[in-house]
């Protein structure tokens, strides 16, 4: 479980070593345009993992590569111990990934708990009707859902809708989460919160990877950090030692940026 | 197997009009048993009105299983239907087997079609599924016109009657038990977990397939099961107007029955089934008075269609459901939360 196979470029690739998501030389383009160029990184199971760039970096391609919405042009990519390169999205739900949009993605015409039991019944959890009941309402709970379940999802704002993208996507019981910019928008008490629940998810047993523009949120949770920039990966390794390295203070985090 | 099932600690708010639902459903059935019995419905004119509207209610029913739950229209509906009524019709008349059979048989050769069709379209998504739809429903109407020798094209094949009866009345029962039986199978299919699965890929298909669901394989299943029920419809018409012609795979039958559909409420179920009664009996009885202007039902269903899309995209459900919300909200003066469920009003129906 060892979050702390630290920095440097060892942890890029360490061959033999079995983790939860592997990348090796990922490469996608569109047309004339490399979008995502030969990354190679790991994520440890236990871990939260930071993916950041600037806009158009590539870090939604590479997200959408891994989450099985488009196939990737090279390379391979290894989840769970499958090689899971081209899979479709459903696949890889019911192979152990959940994840969130960036712009939430709610069923407008269902209840915010039939929501959940969507994917409590088709994901990876393959629940029976039953425990679908009770997981999904227990999800909404850990999710700190503040409406009743039976809501509909089309009355809901847009950070409600934000814990439900986030309770569907846990009620597959996911050994990995995504997270696409999941804290975009919100208030810093919003953000206070949702830090907290992020925590407890990964301490619950999940491994999070998210791309994130929120630095405070990054700096504070994630153990590694991985840098995108004109899709290619420009630094790898621990938060503390990505954000002090030149290369990416001065591409991504501006000059000014104080830590 | 029904996961939208309510649990205790929210079943306050649903229970009220669930339990309405129920109510109207009964009272709504009593009333179409009852209905050939009272003036004018008496009379054969009418009551073949009657039949008319119960085959229409049913094929609303099954298009909206598809176009309301999966967002898929398919267009050749009616030729789906026909392909059912041909091969019961001509079985019957090849090997003298009894109109009864033809029901799981053309239930049979529309499903396997609509499963291959299936397969080859429902890749696609949205305009592009619904235009391959349509062209199969011209190739089935090309077939239906050239192969004189099975069918007779436009001369029309003769089909042995369902019942050793000129009376419409035993007709309009049959068909009021397909309907019925119809609703409640789809209706239990909605509420299981696959009508989960189909609500959730119409709703959102990406959402859907990061929850685990395999898209393909539920819209098939969807679509299949709808050319199947059409099939079984197509074969009660084969053998009620005892003549078919290519006509019945007509687009304009299509259309005629996605009106309804949309008119109902989508993804309702119910609604096209009681809205098909009185807006079919209308048209008839504007079709007898406008007689110098056949098509011009067409138009009044394209007007009320229009109408539907731009004041009330939940159709007739929509207005009868929030209806049936105030009924249940307004006599509230009973015993708590439980007072609510015991009291609903009869009447909603009207």
């Amino acid at each position: 479980m060892g979050a702390g196979d630290s920095a440097g470029p060892r942890s890029l690739w360490t061959e033999g070593q079995m983790a939860l998501l592997e990348l090796n030389g990922v490469t996608k383009r569109f047309g004339g345009l490399t979008a995502v160029n030969n990354v190679t990184f790991n994520v440890e199971a236990g871990s939260i993992f930071g993916l950041i760039g600037p806009n158009g970096a590539g870090k939604s391609t590479l997200l959408n590569c891994l989450a099985g919405l488009t196939r990737p042009n090279a390379g391979t990519i290894h989840f769970d111990g499958h090689d899971t390169t081209g899979f479709p999205a459903d696949k890889m739900s019911r192979l152990g990934l959940g994840r969130t949009f960036q712009i939430p993605r709610p069923f407008p015409r269902m209840t915010a708990l039939e929501n959940v039991a969507v994917s409590a019944s088709f994901g990876g959890a393959r629940l029976g009707a039953r425990a679908v009941q009770e997981r999904s309402l227990e999800m909404l709970e850990y999710v700190e859902f503040p409406r009743a379940p039976h809501t509909s999802a089309a009355t809901l704002n847009a950070v409600q809708l934000k814990r439900l993208d986030l309770a569907r996507a846990l009620a597959s019981r996911p050994k990995m989460l995504f997270l696409d910019e999941f804290a975009a928008g919100l208030t810093p008490s919003e953000l206070h919160d949702i830090a907290k629940l992020l925590r407890r998810i990964r301490d619950d047993g999940t491994t999070i990877l998210m791309v994130e523009h929120v630095m405070r949120l990054i700096m504070d949770l994630c153990d590694t950090l991985s840098v995108l920039q004109f899709g290619e990966l420009i630094a790898h390794g621990d938060a503390a030692t990505v954000a002090q390295d030149e290369r990416v203070r001065e591409a991504y985090l501006g000059p000014n940026y104080m830590l | 197997m029904v996961t939208t099932s309510t649990t205790p600690a929210a079943s306050a708010a649903q229970r009220g009009p669930q339990r309405l639902g129920l109510i109207a459903a009964v009272v709504l059935i009593a009333v179409s048993i009852a209905l050939p019995f009272v003036p004018p419905f008496t009379g054969q004119d009418w009551q073949r009105y009657l039949v008319g509207a119960a085959l229409i209610a049913a094929s609303a029913v099954a298009f909206d299983f598809t176009a309301g739950y999966i967002d898929i229209v398919n267009f050749g509906f009616a030729a789906f239907m026909g392909l059912g009524g041909y091969t019961s019709a001509i079985l019957v008349n090849t090997y003298g087997i009894s109109p009864w059979l033809g029901f799981p048989l053309g239930a049979l050769t529309a499903g396997i079609l609509g499963l291959l069709t299936g397969l080859l379209t429902l890749r696609l998504r949205g305009i592009y599924a619904a235009v391959m739809t349509w062209f199969v429903a011209l190739a089935l109407l090309g077939l239906a016109r050239n192969l004189t020798d099975v069918t007779r094209g436009p001369l029309g094949l003769a089909v042995s009657p369902l019942l050793a009866t000129n009376d419409n009345l035993p007709y309009y029962y049959v068909m009021l038990g397909i309907l019925i039986a119809t609703l409640v199978v789809l209706t239990l299919v909605i509420r299981s977990r696959v009508g989960l699965a189909f609500r959730a890929i119409g709703q959102n298909l990406q959402a859907a397939r990061a929850s685990g669901i395999n898209p393909t394989v539920f819209l098939v299943a969807n679509f299949t099961i709808s050319c199947a029920f059409a099939g079984v419809f197509g074969v009660f018409y084969a053998h009620y107007y005892g003549i078919l012609t290519p006509d019945v795979m007509g687009t304009s039958h299509t259309i005629e029955i996605l009106a309804i559909a949309y008119i109902g409420g989508r993804g309702s179920l119910w609604g096209p089934a009681v809205i098909a009664f009185p807006m079919y009996i209308a048209v008839q009885l504007l079709k007898v008075q406008l007689s110098s202007q056949p098509a011009l039902y067409l138009v009044i269903y394209g007007l009320l269609l229009i109408l539907v899309m731009l004041y009330r995209p939940d159709g007739a459900a929509g207005v009868i459901r929030s209806l049936g919300h105030r009924l249940d909200r307004r006599p509230k003066s009973g015993a708590g939360p439980a007072g609510a469920s015991a009291t609903p009003t009869p009447g909603a129906t009207a």
